[in-house]
């Protein structure tokens, strides 16, 4: 599931390689709300600092 | 500045956003220090900066392209704030060797930043956004080397990934490749 992004922003990598602007974007946007996801997924401890 | 001048200025970008990476590439295999999820997530930030920078690079310049870059450090740097106030407490420990007294995680915020900064900057040159040759052309042969090794790098953290953690969550300190360790696995 980590690799979602990476091979997301791949498949992107290969839309701009042909072309296809709007659909690299969109692939984007896709990966960046998966990486947001996981890193919620992730931070799950508190952090022990006084703000 | 003219459309092709930003051009190849965003391919010399995505070359430095590329070595960024292949540094962690090289810590991860020479020193053989295993990416945490954290150090991943920002792996992926600055696929994404590279990302805009190679829409630069293929499409010619747009602010949006930029915005791209810049929304990518930003995520990419929210995970690195949060990793380097994980560690900020003395006596918490750290993650990973230091390179010039500062952890991987500290050089990637300090580098998203950077490329915030960079951003910011090449979008005050407006002319690249209106000349002659804004629009669709062919990449320079420099451009496309450049697209190519990034996405070389983001299909290498792909499968370095899945190699790291499989199909699920990784663990928050990786001790090996579980897809090359795991007993259960036919033919082990």
């Amino acid at each position: 599931m980590m690799s979602l992004p990476f091979f997301g922003l791949l498949a992107g990598f290969g839309c701009v390689a042909t072309g296809r602007r709007r659909a690299a974007l969109l692939l984007w946007a896709l990966s960046m709300l998966v990486m947001l996801g996981l890193f919620r997924l992730h931070v799950t401890d508190a952090l022990t600092i006084v703000l | 500045m003219s459309p092709s001048a930003s051009r190849s200025l965003n391919a010399v970008g995505l070359l430095a956003v590329s070595l960024v990476l292949i540094a962690a590439f090289l810590d991860q295999f020479v020193l053989g220090e295993l990416p945490c999820p954290l150090c991943l997530l920002q792996r992926v930030g600055f696929v994404g900066a590279a990302f805009g920078l190679a829409l630069n690079v293929a499409f010619g310049p747009r602010p949006s392209h930029y915005a791209v870059t810049i929304l990518s450090a930003c995520f990419g740097g929210a995970v690195s704030v949060r990793q380097v106030l994980g560690h900020i407490v003395p006596g918490t420990g750290t993650y990973g060797s230091a390179i010039l007294g500062l952890h991987f995680y500290t050089w990637a915020l300090i580098i998203f930043g950077v490329i915030v900064l960079g951003c910011a900057a090449l979008l005050f040159f407006e002319r690249q956004f209106t000349g002659p040759e804004a629009g669709p052309s062919r990449a320079t042969a420099f451009g496309s080397a450049m697209l190519a090794l990034a996405a070389f790098l983001a299909l290498a953290n792909g499968v370095s990934t899945v190699l790291e953690c499989g199909g699920g969550l990784c663990p928050d300190n990786p001790v090996s490749y579980q897809l090359l360790s795991d007993p259960r696995l036919p033919g082990r």
